[in-house]
């Protein structure tokens, strides 16, 4: 299979990720939960792998760092936080539904900070212009699932630091392939999944706190520590940890982020930049198909989106789906990029690369959407 | 034999205590503080020899990492002690 779907998960992993899995349930229990060896070899595990996320997103500390469930789970924690009922928030136009149904559900005001596609520059000013005393909160993706589009965080966070409102950063598309730092942005929160560019497995999600944050838990229960008291521990990351934890997902997570660490994120844009590019040439060459990509790859990470006239999204993805090309079509759960991108009626298809990827495939793809659209 | 037992917050603070410890030159081990020892329920600390208390106090307190408690374990008996 050639695989193209890497924004909902990296399907192909670094070697060590499922060997650390399998040592895992070897030899790991729970940690937190008793001073034997399987408890504190999880815990060895859990802790390392905090410090070395903490180091990649330049935090001060480990416990800044608290294992979710993915990224929908660590938004939902900050969002929650950060927004009562009712309460305000300024969102980019290219969010996801796991900012926008929490912010439903809050019966929070959404105020869309939106521009063009590829505009970080219109971006930014319709983030000055929303951003008001009384904001709870502004919420942003580093970069959309749908267009790829890198959206300017550190205007953003800049924005935010002056007017004194908390920023919550969604990384799940930037997190291993961009630098984040935390220290830096001065943001409230990052939320990241484990199991797209840091390579982890499924059912494991990340979320950043900033300094000096008390966020309030989604989940009460076990945390191995305070056991007598009734209220959840008021440090990190205990109070947002309630439960076992997934042991074999974090010592995969571990394995993931150490291969992104070595690989350098840098190295990881500039392959997955390169095939995007490729796709993205050899596509437009393609009659009646739209493109969604900037020539030079300045605002826009390995994700590609693309429409055909007369098609279906869903028609063209099941077509490479018997290809043997894994793609992903339709609304991406982002029904506000859509609609910021002027591709809602439509829905698109999506194309999106990781690490492992290769030229080949890129020239695969390109050969079969012609093959496809020429025989309709 | 004597020694000070560190009571820490979590297993996750015990940790960078250690790793604090460590990197000071103090000798230490993770161990689950004994159930008498506090009312907050379960709880880790570190275990230091007795002559490296200052040293390890003074490492603790430079990374933010303040002790919750300090016993020290002497004829058989753990007792608070407030350095």
């Amino acid at each position: 299979m050639i695989y193209l779907d890497s924004a909902a998960t990296t399907f192909q992993k670094p070697a060590g990720v499922a060997a650390a899995m399998w040592d895992a349930l070897a030899t790991m229990s729970s940690p937190g939960r008793g001073g034997h060896s399987a408890a504190m070899r999880a815990a060895d595990t859990a802790f390392q792998c905090r410090t070395e996320l903490a180091e990649l997103f330049h935090l001060d500390n480990p416990e800044q760092v608290v294992f979710t469930l993915n990224a929908t789970h660590a938004l939902n924690i900050a969002i929650k936080s950060l927004v009562p009922p009712g309460g305000k928030a300024v969102v980019s136009g290219y969010e996801h539904n796991a900012v926008t149904r929490p912010l439903e559900a809050l019966d929070a005001g959404m105020a869309v900070a939106v521009g063009p596609l590829f505009r970080p520059d219109a971006a930014a000013e319709a983030f000055d212009r929303l951003i008001q005393p009384g904001t709870d909160a502004v919420i942003c993706s580093h970069v959309s699932n749908v267009f790829g589009f890198i959206q300017p965080l550190e205007e953003i966070a800049a924005l935010c630091r002056a007017r004194g409102v908390p920023l919550i950063v969604d990384a799940s598309q930037s997190a291993g392939v961009l630098p984040l730092d935390m220290t830096a942005l001065g943001a409230a929160f990052a939320a990241m999944p484990g199991h797209k560019g840091l390579y982890g497995p499924q059912g494991t999600g990340v979320l950043l706190c900033g300094d000096g944050i008390q966020p309030r838990p989604l989940l009460e229960g076990g945390t191995g520590s305070l056991s007598i008291q009734q209220q959840m521990p008021d440090f990190l990351p205990d109070r947002l940890e309630a439960g076992t934890h997934n042991m074999p997902g974090i010592a995969g997570l571990l394995a993931g982020v150490r291969y992104v660490r070595q690989r350098g994120t840098e190295k990881i844009l500039d392959r997955e930049r390169h095939l995007t590019q490729q796709a993205a040439e050899g596509l437009s060459q393609i009659p009646k198909l739209r493109v969604y990509a900037e020539p030079k790859m300045q605002n826009q990470t390995g994700v590609l989106s693309l429409t055909a006239e007369n098609w279906d999204a869903e028609e063209l993805g099941a077509a490479l789906a018997r290809r043997n090309i894994a793609v992903r079509a339709g609304i991406h759960c982002s029904p506000l990029a859509h609609r910021s991108g002027g591709t809602l009626e439509t829905g698109t298809v999506r194309v999106s690369v990781s690490d492992f990827n290769t030229p080949e495939e890129i020239s695969r793809l390109v050969f079969a959407v012609r093959q496809i659209l020429a025989q309709k | 034999m004597e020694h000070y037992l560190i009571l820490a917050r979590s297993v996750t603070y015990a940790q960078r205590m250690q790793k604090v410890l460590s990197r000071a030159g103090v000798r230490c081990q993770i161990f689950r503080a004994p159930r008498d020892l506090t009312n907050l329920g379960c709880a880790y600390a570190v275990r230091i020899a007795t002559s490296d208390l200052t040293a390890a106090l003074t490492a603790l307190h430079a990374a933010s990492l303040d002790p919750v408690q300090i016993f020290l374990y002497q004829r058989g008996l753990y007792q608070e002690v407030h350095p």
